[in-house]
């Protein structure tokens, strides 16, 4: 039986003004639910520009995104309901302390006040900030303000996950413990798409890849899928990585 | 060395003016290029009208001061007006370039002596000074230089000169304190707030002076004599003006005297104060300038078991999304000293001239005057309206919805953006914030007010009534106006407030609803209109152009919204 596909792009295209190119060009992909999704790319070829238009931060030119059902473009409050979101370089309000930040995001959300207080407890403690969280953002350490936004972002348990380069930053002890977070989440039947540069998570952690360079989506699959597309048995994904984006740079 | 500073000057001027960044959009990648020819016109023509008034009156102003041997005091007022103005502003305006840039993280571990980042933010500060003043200096130079018949090359040289250092001296009387502060501060755990307290006294005490010798009035039967004496040698208002500031006496005996011997030793004692001040801010910059910054890195953790403790007894306040992104935003401005000293600035000044100007004036003829004032007919609704212009005003300038959406920054937008909220949601919790800052924040100046007024119950609360409303109109076309182009992309706080076209263009909307209300009340009251019928009209104006703004607020800010893009 089919999974439902809780996020899908279909032909997608940006084109940022005064740009020769597009940043992203008809871009279709879908995750379905249960799945994680690592979205891999060199520098510049479109990761958070896909990512922001998923999120409603950019407006794509053409194509349509779609998250649990809900058309971004269309009914933007819906669709953003049932996303949780980390960017790359999580900026928070620095001169809140993190449990009001943690309550404005709750607010937003419609958490009420018992399954608030039960899922922040539970969040912070997992990422160790209880001792932290009256203190004001701007005393967190880059590693403790991720924390926080990965906290504020899984408080509604969000059908659709989205993180951009969500390992930076974060100590091996909370990059592990993210790392089964986000298995115990899509077991859930939620879905997790994140983007890295980290090729060894990637391959380790999801269950398909995709691979976009220059705006295009030139690769996408298992792993197992794409090794049996190059009919190469032993490549790494690091070796269908930079062969794809870099011919003549793989093994 | 001094290469190194002057690249550093270059590389700040740069940044301050966002040079590259805009050849960069509008040059190479051609985006939006008539926004800058567009900006560049209306910044254009209002310098222009401004310039051409002030030349009116300074022309005027010598012209009825030359025939009595006085007409030098023209230059003299210019400069010192200006200069007061470089320092009220320039204390807020040194703690948030000094203290509150974005690159200072950059420049500190780079080996450069504190003096040198300092000498290049104090560039900053100058170069917008500049600008500004120009405006209200040049016409005053020009129409004295025309008028006054000095040899037209000394003259325009030692003006130049005279341009260059008019904001040096005042800027330093401000950063000086401003510095103190900031190290003092950051040896206390709540550095914030008590920059943001010494801020406002330090702008109480410069106003509160100001206002206390501009109204000291000479005492009954002194006039006849205090006349007889300025009259009788020339240039002694001069004097007297200048008495209070030295510097704007040199000022005025260089430019009247240019080409003369004396004329240069003023352009030189002129100078020469000018270079002083900064030498000495760079060598107090020198000891405590970083020191200062550095405290401003650390932010105060409390991070121990209590706190965990407390955090199970905390409550887990539930609001609703507009109450919970209100009261988020004024936690943010309240919380940012940069914010509350632009923001609530005028909070304390108008609170401070009313009570000076009150006290000061407490003479038996301005009492009289006074009497008569309140005992006139219609005055309980007049001052109902002057209590409404008093939330309007403080909401023109107090730059709080114009920059709702710019003081986000690219840092922190992703925020709201993200977030399952309609536009109207975030606008309205916005405008609401504004709204109750405003509010709070007069609440001081009508305090006041109602104590040396003494307004009968009714007319305070018509005026306060009138007051919300127009000021919650102005508030939410204000963040409308901001949400549809914010200015996102600042480098440091005080630019997203002061560098802000749309603050400008608030105080401009604001100034001119108090003229067309205004204008409504006088064709009313001259027309002999009861006065309460010209409150009743007033705030039915003020209501329609609230319903209107609600109604926008419900048809755009979520297309608005929308198209925001980050």
């Amino acid at each position: 039986m089919s999974r439902a596909s809780l996020l899908r792009l279909e032909g997608v295209s940006k084109t940022y003004r005064g740009a020769a190119r597009p940043a992203v060009d008809d871009l279709s992909l879908q995750v379905r639910a249960g799945e994680i999704f690592g979205f891999l790319g060199p520098n510049g070829a479109g990761k958070t520009t896909t990512i922001k238009m998923v999120v409603g931060l950019l407006t794509p030119d053409r194509g349509t995104v779609t998250v649990n059902g809900h058309n971004v473009a269309v009914d933007p409050v819906a669709a953003k309901a049932d996303i949780g979101f980390v960017p790359d370089n999580p900026d928070l309000y620095d001169r809140l302390t993190g449990l009001e930040y943690l309550n404005l995001v709750a607010d937003i959300f419609g958490i009420p006040k018992a399954e608030r207080s039960r899922r922040i407890n539970e969040l912070l403690e997992m990422f160790e900030l209880t001792s932290a969280i009256s203190d004001v953002i701007q005393s967190y350490s880059h590693g403790m303000k991720q924390k926080l936004a990965l906290t504020g972002a899984l408080l509604h348990d969000p059908p659709v996950f989205i993180l951009d380069e969500p390992m930076v930053g974060l100590d091996p002890r909370a990059s592990r413990l993210f790392k089964d977070m986000m298995r115990n989440h899509c077991d859930k039947g939620h879905v997790v798409f994140f983007s890295t540069h980290i090729l060894e998570v990637a391959e380790r952690l999801c269950d398909r890849v995709g691979i976009i360079d220059k705006g295009r989506l030139i690769a996408c699959g298992t792993v197992e899928e794409l090794r049996e597309r190059r009919k190469q048995a032993d490549e790494s994904l690091e070796d269908i990585f930079l062969e794809l984006t870099e011919p003549g740079e793989g093994k | 060395m001094a290469r190194r500073t002057i690249s550093l000057v270059l590389a700040q001027l740069n940044m301050n003016f966002a040079i590259s960044y805009s050849r960069y959009y509008y040059l190479k990648k051609r985006q939006r290029l008539w926004e800058p020819v567009l900006i560049g016109l209306a910044i254009a023509s209002g310098a222009i009208t401004i310039a051409v008034g002030v030349y009116k009156v300074a022309r005027f102003f010598y012209s009825a001061t030359a025939p009595i041997g006085q007409g030098d005091v023209t230059l003299t007022l210019g400069i010192l007006a200006s200069q007061v103005i470089v320092l009220i502003l320039g204390f807020v305006l040194v703690i948030a370039v000094f203290y509150f840039s974005n690159d200072l993280s950059i420049l500190i571990p780079l080996p450069l002596r504190p003096a040198e980042v300092l000498a290049s933010k104090f560039a900053v500060i100058l170069a917008n000074e500049y600008l500004g003043l120009a405006v209200f200096v040049i016409p005053v130079l020009v129409a004295y230089g025309l008028l006054a018949g000095v040899g037209a090359v000394p003259y325009a040289i030692t003006a130049v000169l005279v341009f260059l250092a008019l904001p040096v001296v005042p800027l330093v009387i401000a950063a000086i304190p401003a510095i103190l502060l900031m190290r003092v501060a950051g040896l206390s755990r709540r550095k914030d707030t008590l920059a943001m307290i010494g801020g406002f006294m330090f702008v109480a005490l410069v106003v509160g002076f100001q206002i206390f010798i501009q109204t000291r009035a000479p005492g009954r039967g002194e006039e006849a004599e205090f006349l007889t004496r300025v009259l009788s040698t020339a240039n002694s208002l001069v004097d007297i003006v200048g008495s209070r500031f030295p510097p704007s006496i040199w000022a005025t005996k260089a430019l009247a005297g240019a080409g003369t011997l004396s004329g240069l030793l003023n352009l030189a004692l002129f100078l020469g104060a000018g270079a002083l001040a900064f030498a000495a801010l760079l060598a107090i910059g020198n000891r405590v300038f970083y020191q200062g910054v550095l405290s401003g890195f650390e932010a105060a953790a409390r991070s121990n078991d209590r706190s965990a403790a407390r955090l199970r007894a905390d409550r887990y306040a539930e609001r609703s999304p507009v109450a919970s992104l209100a009261v988020t935003e004024m936690k943010l401005f309240a919380r940012t000293p940069v914010f509350a000293l632009n923001g609530f600035t005028g909070f304390v000044m108008f609170p401070v001239m009313f009570v000076v100007i009150f006290f000061v004036r407490r003479t038996p003829e301005m009492a009289r005057i006074w009497e008569s004032f309140i005992s006139a007919p219609g005055f309980e609704a007049i001052g109902a309206l002057v209590v409404g212009a008093h939330f309007l005003a403080l909401t023109a300038f107090s730059s709080i919805p114009f920059s709702a959406f710019s003081r986000e920054g690219k840092r922190n937008i992703w925020i709201p953006k993200t977030l399952p909220v309609a536009g109207r949601t975030v606008a309205l919790g916005k405008a609401v914030a504004a709204e109750i800052m405003i509010l709070l924040g007069a609440l001081p100046g009508v305090a006041v007010l109602e104590y040396m007024v003494r307004l009968p119950l009714v007319s305070l609360a018509a005026g306060i009534a009138l007051g919300v409303i127009s000021s919650f109109t102005l508030c939410l076309w204000g963040v409308l106006f901001d949400m549809r182009r914010p200015m996102l992309n600042w480098t440091d706080q005080q630019k997203a407030v002061k560098s802000n076209l749309n603050t400008l263009f608030g105080a401009l909307f604001g100034i001119a609803a108090i003229v067309a209300l205004g204008f409504v009340v006088h064709l009313g009251l001259k027309a002999g209109v009861a006065g309460w019928a010209v409150v009743a009209v007033v705030g039915g104006i003020a209501t329609v152009l609230l319903v209107a703004a609600i109604r926008v607020l419900d048809a755009a800010a979520d297309r608005i919204w929308r198209s925001l893009e980050v």
